[in-house]
């Protein structure tokens, strides 16, 4: 009789053998393939500033342009933004700007910035399309740009850079249960895989607990943007300000939970960059209250 | 029909609130709920938006597996705005039981208990309390009312806007019925003789894995076999040792439709979660005494009680997870449980 897959619990967790566990009875022989992947160094930008959204959330869009310039150049270790953009994106490049569009929407102000910069960067205005929605959508599109808002998911833990693309699958209520640590696959469906040039995290009023649906006891300003080019890594520091603003709130430890696979996941199963924060070089710039790393 | 004098003051007395405080028009035809069609300076438009098990991942993503997970009907959405304040969003959650609405507004005790009738409000560490039935906090009013799990939340939080949300949550809940909380609920004791106390404020009503998860994680998987005909309670006890550092460990009730069903489950959530204990649970055994066993992170403990499972996890000893089971136990017989 064939041997039952091993179902992973919390008992994994404790033990530190989610890979094991979850390699065996979700993806296979696949978990290791992540483990030999180069162990470089992926970096992660914060640039914050106080004035960038009041107590009544009012944006400042000229603080925002200034925030962004800064994340565009530290990224890319470009001298201005112009350079900082195409040394990601092509001049001719059809480019999809892929923001939350609901429940803690990414803000309005922030997609506009970021359209804004690629246009004064020399991109044509009708080759920058809004990408979040269906499969079609990146089918259309050269390059993406990841614009999430930060935010913990009840489903997931976090609900931030891997979740974003959710809808890219097609079947969006399948990753809701025990598919729910598979959603790096969906970077990996051969019309976005490759695609994605930049990830920039609305980190302006950030939801730690009981996401997607908002409660303000769980948000607060933060102010900030926090960007690479690796989404697990980009991932996986949002996933700490979000665990330490936890802590702060009860003052004892409040893990998320559910735990949230998916992020080591993506690593470990599906290569797309790394979980590892002895592996992520975190650079900050401007505003330090509360920088919660 | 006459009213009597007392009725009619009554209801005189519930429109003149809502009329001087909310400042509203009167007209109010938004259905069962009568909403006022101004609060202050919001307005909303004639009709709410309906949404149903069918159209609610459109409305809220995967968020409505939140509401699923319950006996959900169907939700009215209020969108109320105003030219300079915010808006304020009032959601309301038509379920199919009070049961079903007490476990949404039970998975977070935290906020400001706000009453509705005038009494005083009162946080009691010992029981819930008929006043525990609306928490606000940071702009949002979550209550729980009859069959109905309301959440109103102001866009901005100004002194104006907390009025306005709290006229609001009080119309929502006047005139309904106010009933008792889950049975299972009033089944664990609030303390055991070995010093043990019920963490009250951390106690959750629920009937799915999903909602399990999102309190204490147990698997991605069903390991319980919980769904919509399963009731479940789950609550810490937290023992204050002489060094003021407390322990905690988790409590987790669940009533099945009948014994067969929870000894199914127990037997699914053996195997997946002890998959290297040897495996011997039937009726008899499992309802003899608990079975325990120690894992990483403390003992765990769960006997079979007739239709229902009880589990004890993280528990620093054995002898305290088997008095919190006895004890546990103990009550449910004398409520008329476990068989």
């Amino acid at each position: 009789m064939k041997d039952k897959m091993p179902v992973l619990t919390r008992r994994d967790f404790i033990r530190g053998t989610i890979g094991v566990t979850l390699g065996a009875s979700v993806f296979g022989l696949q978990w290791p393939r992540g483990e030999a992947r180069a162990a470089g160094t992926s970096l992660v930008i914060i640039v914050r500033d106080k004035n960038a959204m009041d107590s009544t959330k009012d944006v400042d869009i000229a603080v925002l342009e200034k925030m962004l310039a800064e994340t565009l150049t530290r990224v890319t270790g470009q001298k201005n933004t112009k350079d900082a953009w195409l040394s990601l994106v092509k001049p001719n490049d059809v480019i999809g700007l892929v923001p939350t569009d609901h429940l803690n929407p990414t803000h309005d102000e922030v997609v506009e910035v970021v359209k804004n910069s690629l246009i004064d960067a020399g991109i044509p205005k009708d080759k920058i399309r809004d990408a979040q929605g269906g499969p079609r959508n990146p089918k259309k599109c050269d390059a993406l740009i990841a614009i999430p808002g930060l935010k913990a998911h009840w489903l997931t833990g976090i609900g931030t850079v891997l979740k974003n693309y959710i809808m890219y699958s097609g079947s969006p209520s399948s990753y809701h249960k025990s598919n729910s640590s598979k959603l790096g696959e969906i970077w990996n469906l051969p019309f976005v895989k490759g695609k994605t040039k930049l990830v920039l995290v609305d980190s302006l009023y950030p939801l730690c607990d009981k996401g997607p649906q908002p409660d303000p006891r769980y948000q607060w300003n933060y102010n900030g943007f926090i960007a690479g080019t690796d989404p697990v890594a980009v991932e996986t520091v949002c996933l700490k300000i979000i665990t330490e603003k936890r802590k702060a709130i009860r003052g004892e430890t409040w893990p998320l939970s559910p735990p949230p696979i998916c992020v080591e996941a993506a690593d470990k199963a599906y290569g797309l960059g790394t979980s590892r924060m002895e592996q992520i070089q975190i650079i900050n710039y401007g505003w330090e209250h509360e920088l919660l790393l | 029909m006459k009213l009597s004098l007392k009725t009619t003051f009554f209801l005189l007395a519930i429109a003149m609130t809502i009329l001087i405080h909310g400042g509203a028009t009167g007209k109010m035809n938004a259905g069962k709920l009568n909403l006022p069609k101004t609060v202050g300076v919001w307005n909303r438009p004639d009709a709410p938006r309906l949404i149903n098990s069918k159209n609610i991942f459109k409305y809220m993503n995967g968020a409505g597996e939140l509401y699923l997970g319950y006996r959900f009907r169907h939700l009215e959405v209020f969108d109320y705005t105003s030219a300079d304040q915010g808006n304020i969003l009032v959601e309301v959650y038509f379920m199919e039981s009070p049961d079903d609405a007490f476990g949404l507004l039970s998975l977070d005790w935290g906020g400001e208990p706000v009453t509705f009738d005038g009494s005083a409000v009162t946080k009691s560490s010992q029981s819930f309390t008929a006043s525990t039935r609306a928490l606000y906090g940071g702009g949002l009013l979550r209550l729980w009312s009859d069959d109905m799990y309301a959440r109103i939340m102001a866009e901005r939080e100004t002194p104006a806007s907390k009025e306005a949300v709290l006229v609001l949550g009080k119309t929502i809940a006047t005139n309904t019925q106010h009933p008792s909380e889950p049975g299972l609920t009033k089944i664990l004791p609030l303390e055991i003789d070995t010093g043990w106390k019920l963490r009250v404020d951390r106690l959750s009503f629920f009937r799915s894995h999903l909602v399990l998860n999102s309190i204490f994680y147990l698997s991605h998987e069903n390991i319980l076999d919980l769904d919509l005909s399963a009731e479940a309670v789950i609550a810490p006890y937290e023992h204050i040792s002489g060094s003021g550092d407390p322990k905690r460990i988790q409590f987790l009730l669940v009533k099945y439709e009948n014994p067969e069903r929870a000894l199914q489950a127990l037997n699914r959530f053996h195997e997946a979660y002890l998959p290297e204990y040897k495996k011997e649970i039937t009726a008899d055994t499992a309802a003899d005494s608990p079975r325990l066993f120690k894992l990483e992170d403390g003992w765990l403990a769960y006997k079979l009680l007739g239709k229902y499972i009880a589990i004890v996890f993280e528990c620093p000893d054995p002898e305290s997870a088997r008095a919190i089971l006895q004890k546990n136990e103990s009550n449910l017989l004398k409520k008329g449980g476990g068989s």
